[in-house]
């Protein structure tokens, strides 16, 4: 085998690439590993749909509620829905991790806190359209919603962002726990829990005084109290969490944490994959 | 993003006009608890060569091209592919190269082209070529025929030769061939052996691959490094590394201590430096005087000989008497 000593041409890769172009790849290809296995899709949705269908109607019956305690139910099982999703999709962070995918995607010339990115772009996208199921097997249910552009705008803004921050807090988890079950054992923890102390099922001042501040710094409380005043035009869980006057300014206050939140979580998703990916 | 756009300057600022296509100096990485992995290494590949890293497990191979491949921050030294640093300029240096890892990466629920799209659309090959560029690269692999069915449904040598594809689909300046081989059963090692044998002909490029295999390396690579304990300890075509040795050595596995009767051959000048034991098999150049005279030196001694071989050198001779250990086959590093 003869020795070759060919001269090398300068490198010169394009120095003008659009930094953002391989989300849409990463993103693609996230969607197509989720699309191939639908019960990532739907398994989410089977514990809101049955509170919202079964248990919430049950309850009302059982408890002699108003109708409309169906609706606050039905928006209170979003705040299960996005957790639950959320850890779910933050599963094949690990999955890619151990079946070596995330090899491959770390060694391909794009900046690396895209990868979490592109993630984050289908998280967003499967939650939406969970939620518009829910919603509609909701109104297929007669549980009927009070919508408006604005209460639409707000539901948007929090849901958004919620969500945003919980997969950020998923990624976090999944870039610290080495293997899917440790990842899965603490799914009930992050996502169920503080379901049921953020006021999704009554109102969190039905609490104990001290469970009632504690879960004033919840997310998920300020996450919740937005869905149920952009979808049912109704501030009493806002009212409950600053008791305020001014229905905007409790709105605006509760979307600002939820928007903390929810960068605190990207930046330490971005930076805690950076650092336990490469050594 | 200002990270981005930084680093493409610094890229450019980094680029060389040498023409080694990848350049190693005094690369180091060190892990807590003062774990030497790689202690210092200096080598150069040129343009369109083929390199190969030697090692047994623990050697520092893996961690080498980890820090070439921006998957490891080297501890201190530094390191370019294509004159593009790969600590200031990550990016444009993992643009020219490209791996094949040791244990797969492509995504098994996807098709193969799917995997392929996706490679070529993350290395920013433009839209229109990337359909044409699989098509040619997958012909040109063997693997046309498997790109419409998921990756899951591939035996390990197709799976194995879709990495390969995948890694092609960028036209790498620097292949990266991770242990390319290990795992795989003789017959479709044979056959991938082939493959990577013609990647040189058919596509422009610089390889360095990594291996235990030592008849892989002879083969395939115009000159090796042999890593030992985190240091290069010899770095020379395969030809040369044997040249040493003469052209025969005398094996022999004898009845007892093998460095006790090695010792005894070079007390009595019989034995050189080349000269090695392993356990009870000793390797011994015959230079001029011949297998038999060492044969019946050997007996004088009333040492028994249980198997006597005379063989042309290979490179395991050169790894062993380098490293004192036998390569474990098929282990990972």
């Amino acid at each position: 085998m003869s020795a070759v000593t060919q001269e090398l041409p300068v490198a010169r890769p394009a120095v003008r690439m659009n930094p953002w172009g391989p989300l849409a790849t990463l993103a693609r290809r996230r969607f197509q590993l989720t699309a191939g296995r639908p019960r990532e899709l739907l398994v989410p949705l089977v514990t809101p749909i049955l509170f919202a269908l079964v248990i919430a109607p049950a309850l009302k019956s059982a408890l002699h509620t108003s109708s409309s305690y169906e609706a606050f139910v039905a928006t209170g099982t979003i705040g299960l829905l996005i957790p639950l999703n959320t850890m779910f999709s933050g599963l094949s962070v690990i999955v890619d991790r151990e079946a070596g995918a995330q090899r491959e995607l770390l060694s391909a010339p794009i900046p690396r806190p895209l990868l979490p990115l592109g993630n984050l772009v289908v998280a967003v996208a499967t939650t939406a359209f969970q939620i518009a199921v829910l919603l509609g097997v909701a109104e297929a249910r007669r549980i009927h919603l009070h919508l408006t552009a604005s209460g639409l705008l707000w539901f948007a803004a929090a849901g958004l962002l919620f969500t945003v921050g919980m997969y950020g807090l998923a990624e976090v988890l999944a870039g610290r726990v080495p293997k899917a079950e440790e990842y899965i054992a603490r799914v009930p923890a992050v996502a169920i829990v503080p379901w049921f102390l953020a006021g999704s099922l009554f109102s969190i001042k039905a609490m104990p005084v001290g469970l009632t501040w504690i879960t004033r710094f919840l997310p998920l409380t300020h996450g919740l109290a937005l869905v149920r005043y952009g979808l049912l035009d109704d501030p009493t869980a806002l009212h409950d969490i600053w008791g305020m006057h001014s229905t905007t300014g409790m709105a605006a206050l509760s979307l600002l944490v939820v928007a903390v939140f929810s960068m605190l979580m990207t930046a330490a998703a971005v930076r805690v994959f950076s650092h336990t990916a490469v050594k | 993003m200002v990270t981005a756009v930084s680093e493409s300057r610094a890229a450019l600022g980094a680029e060389t006009n040498g023409s080694a296509a990848v350049a190693v100096q005094g690369l180091r990485k060190t892990y807590p608890d003062d774990v030497h992995a790689v202690k210092g290494i200096d080598f150069e590949v040129a343009g369109g060569e083929v390199f190969g890293l030697l090692g047994p497990n623990g050697a520092g191979k893996s961690t080498t091209i980890g820090m070439l491949t921006t998957t490891i921050r080297p501890t201190a030294g530094t390191a370019s592919l294509a004159g593009f640093d790969v600590v200031t300029a990550p990016l444009a240096a993992r643009a020219v190269s490209s791996v094949v890892f040791q244990d797969p990466v492509v995504d098994r629920s996807l098709t193969g082209r799917r995997n392929l799209e996706i490679h070529a659309s993350l290395w920013r090959v433009a839209s229109s070529e990337i359909g044409p560029r699989i098509d040619e690269i997958a012909r040109a692999i063997g693997v046309d025929e498997l790109l419409e069915r998921p990756v899951a449904s591939y035996s390990g040598g197709q799976r194995r030769r879709l990495e390969i594809a995948r890694a092609l689909i960028s036209r790498p300046r620097v292949l990266f061939l991770d242990e390319p081989t290990v795992g795989l059963d003789p017959r479709i090692r044979a056959e991938l052996l082939d493959v990577i044998a013609g990647l040189r002909a058919r596509f422009e490029m610089t390889i360095l691959v990594t291996t235990h295999y030592l008849d892989e390396a002879d083969r395939l690579c115009d000159r090796v490094a042999v890593m030992h304990f985190g240091e290069i300890v010899a770095c020379d075509s395969p030809a040369a590394l044997r040249g040493g040795f003469g052209a025969e050595v005398l094996e022999l596995r004898i009845e007892g201590d093998g460095r006790g009767a090695l010792g005894r051959l070079q007390a009595d000048g019989l034995a050189d430096e080349y000269a090695f034991a392993i356990g009870s098999t000793l390797t011994v150049p015959t230079r001029e005087r011949g297998a038999n005279e060492l044969l019946l030196k050997v007996e004088s001694y009333g040492i028994r000989t249980a198997a006597v071989t005379t063989r042309p050198p290979t490179l395991d001779d050169v790894y062993l008497r380098l490293t004192g250990g036998r390569l474990a086959a098929g282990a990972h590093e």
